[in-house]
């Protein structure tokens, strides 16, 4: 898998290989949804995503954006990360997801998308949201895709510096 | 009245079967069906590189499924670290397929094969239940090149493979795909 990173940022992301405005579900401008993908970090806050998720080409989407508060983190084979993953692959796969990481060993976040308003239920029971806070956005078109469920059961990461679900060691 | 003699493979094990067309040493076809979501799946790409346990079931309704499949969902419980895949098959239809996967608890995946296309290609119809058709039970355990490794008719429930016994074949499997199967000590 090559390097793909995700971040929300102020303002415009002209260096980005694909970057959509977010909005809060009450309309209010949240930022500047982007992704790099290139095996340097290109942002302070970046972070690793299933580069499956990135397409510059993909429909305006919504999003449960889970992030650690400032200066917490947990190992990604904590329990309650475990759990989530379980929990992810028990229910309905939503249109696509990524754990977010920013080194081999620790959980940094998550992000959840689906296509419509009407699936913001389950952007609400969105396992990582367990874990830590969750934002609820609205993205424009142009960049998130769709990653088809894993076959399951696996929770494991092929290989510790890659997101999950990411599923092969090549 | 002589009992028949169980088949073995090329090795002499004893433990698998031939069912329909699916015969130890062959490979599955690289059908593609629906998933319990209605995704369209191709069993390639749902085996990926891992060694994968091949599910062929008659449907929710039928008791002996319902207990093969709560050994398969304790057998999930390694499965989720032993980097070994999951996949049952039915004639049920994705909708019926998703909750009975719920009920379960199951965390891989269901394919459905309503028009029984791939039943047909597979030579897997049960002609004694001339109500349902259903697929007849059938486990095989397959490595990434969908070849099979071990097939098990599960007819008469004792056909069925135990866990153990897919642990060992899932074990060989992996031992021949891993290429650092030997720990790397100093």
């Amino acid at each position: 898998m090559s390097r793909c990173w995700l971040a929300l940022v102020e303002g415009l992301a002209t260096d980005a290989d694909a970057a959509a405005s977010a909005f809060t579900t009450d309309g209010h401008p949240a930022g500047t949804l982007a992704a790099w993908r290139r095996r340097a970090k290109p942002a302070h806050d970046a972070l690793r995503v299933d580069e499956r998720l990135i397409d510059p080409d993909g429909a305006a989407a919504w999003i449960s954006l889970v992030l650690p508060p400032s200066g917490v983190r947990l190992p990604f084979d904590d329990l309650a990360v475990q759990q989530a993953r379980r929990l992810v692959l028990l229910h309905q796969f939503p249109v696509g997801l990524s754990t977010l990481l920013r080194d081999d060993s620790h959980f940094e976040g998550a992000i959840t998308v689906a296509r419509s308003p009407a699936d913001e239920h389950r952007l609400r029971d969105d396992p990582f949201a367990r874990i830590f806070p969750s934002r609820l956005l609205s993205v424009e078109a142009g960049i998130l895709g769709a990653v088809l469920p894993p076959t399951g059961p696996t929770i494991e990461r092929y290989g510790s510096g890659n997101p999950w679900p990411w599923d092969r060691f090549d | 009245m002589s009992a028949r003699p169980r088949p073995r493979d090329a090795n002499g094990n004893v433990g698998v079967d031939t069912v329909g067309e699916l015969a130890v040493g062959g490979q599955v076809p690289d059908f593609e069906l629906l998933d319990h979501a209605g995704n369209r799946r191709r069993l390639s790409q749902l085996v990926g590189g891992d060694p994968t346990v091949l599910h062929f079931y008659r449907g929710w309704w039928c008791p002996k499924e319902q207990a093969f499949l709560r050994r398969l969902q304790a057998l999930q419980e390694d499965a989720e670290v032993a980097y070994s895949r999951m996949v049952s098959v039915s004639i049920d239809p994705p909708e019926v397929n998703a909750a009975f996967r719920a009920g379960l608890g199951a965390r891989w995946t269901f394919l459905s094969d309503p028009d029984r296309g791939v039943q047909t290609q597979l030579r897997l119809r049960e002609t004694t239940d001339t109500l349902n058709n259903p697929y007849v039970p059938v486990v095989v355990v397959i490595s990434p090149d969908l070849r099979i490794h071990a097939a098990y008719n599960g007819y008469w429930y004792w056909g069925r493979p135990t866990h153990d016994e897919l642990v060992t074949h899932l074990r060989d499997i992996s031992r021949q795909l891993r290429p650092d199967w030997e720990a790397p000590t100093p």
